[in-house]
């Protein structure tokens, strides 16, 4: 319950930051990647220049979460996949100009082809997921995905 | 009517803002806020699969709600039905647009899923936890995006 609060605490907080950056818009993720300004790149800069070293402090004194464990962060070594996954993200990220969560806010501003967009990357996530089964091989769960937490409630 | 928000809220706020959201997520629940897992489990409740993690589907839900608040409460302009994609629609007849965003759509999720997230998931959450990996794949899917937008504004003879 209290998990199931934040998750839609934290997707509404972080939705309206993507929306005030107007990171939904086609045009935003275009111009960055046209390298046209900087805005985005700088964003996601300092997004992480405010919380890798506070993540690094709160891992340096073995905090103990709300209702979590103690802090456990992940780091894994680059694989083949991460590398030809990462490069087909690349490549659709542009065509579509949007990305997972963008995507989503996307339809809620009230464009339409939001909704195309966001039907297309769950098709993405099961045809992956299915060519995963077929080659007997585990989903991967990167660094930043959902986790299972040993001794957390 | 005023509007609460300016139209656009600069990288500074926003940029920071989304740093101390990571940092809430871990300090609270030790988790990251990947989105692409989000997919994936709401997917799976849809389907009525098996593993479900039911908070990240209310994660989802509230990414969607959250861009609503923004963009159609406490902001006055834009509120009218349309359909995005202002250049991409300058460029391309809406016959042309539906697929190319299906398609790339498509390929991004593939590719989420092969690389175990998305922009939020390693570039933000993963760099931010100094994951080698996460490093990796947001280097590689910001070069070969780059390389993919000036291939798309050679090809459309430079209105792209």
């Amino acid at each position: 319950m209290k998990l199931n609060l934040t998750g839609l605490g934290i997707g509404i907080l972080f939705g309206g930051l993507l929306a005030g950056a107007q990171l939904h818009e086609y045009d935003t993720i275009h111009a960055m990647l046209r390298l046209k300004e900087a805005d985005v790149y700088l964003l996601m800069a300092s997004a992480i220049a405010v919380s890798a070293p506070l993540l690094w402090i709160l891992e340096r004194r073995n905090h103990n979460t709300l209702f979590g464990g103690r802090i456990a962060l992940s780091r894994s070594m680059p694989q083949r996949h991460h590398i030809k996954g990462g490069a087909l993200f690349g490549i659709g990220w542009a065509v579509a100009g949007t990305c997972p969560a963008p995507a989503l806010v996307m339809l809620s501003s009230g464009a339409l082809l939001g909704l195309v967009a966001i039907a297309g990357i769950f098709l993405g996530l099961h045809l992956n997921a299915l060519a995963a089964d077929r080659a007997g091989q585990e989903i991967t769960i990167g660094d930043g995905e959902h986790r299972e937490l040993v001794g957390a409630d | 009517m005023f509007d609460l928000l300016p139209q656009r809220i600069p990288w500074y706020i926003v940029g920071p803002g989304l740093g101390l959201l990571i940092v809430a997520l871990f300090a609270v629940a030790n988790q990251p806020l990947g989105a692409s897992g989000a997919y994936v489990h709401t997917s799976g409740l849809l389907r009525r699969g098996r593993d479900i993690v039911v908070w990240r589907v209310w994660y989802f839900v509230g990414m969607f709600v959250g861009g609503l608040l923004v963009t159609r409460v406490l902001t006055t302009d834009n509120h009218a039905i349309r359909s995005g994609y202002d250049s991409l629609r300058g460029a391309f007849p809406l016959w042309a647009v539906v697929p190319l965003v299906f398609g790339g759509a498509t390929l991004l999720g593939f590719g989420a899923g092969m690389a175990g997230g998305c922009t939020s998931g390693h570039g933000l959450c993963g760099t931010a936890q100094r994951s080698p990996a996460s490093a990796a794949v947001t280097i590689t899917f910001l070069t070969t995006a780059v390389i993919t937008t000036f291939a798309l504004h050679v090809a459309t003879g430079g209105s792209l």
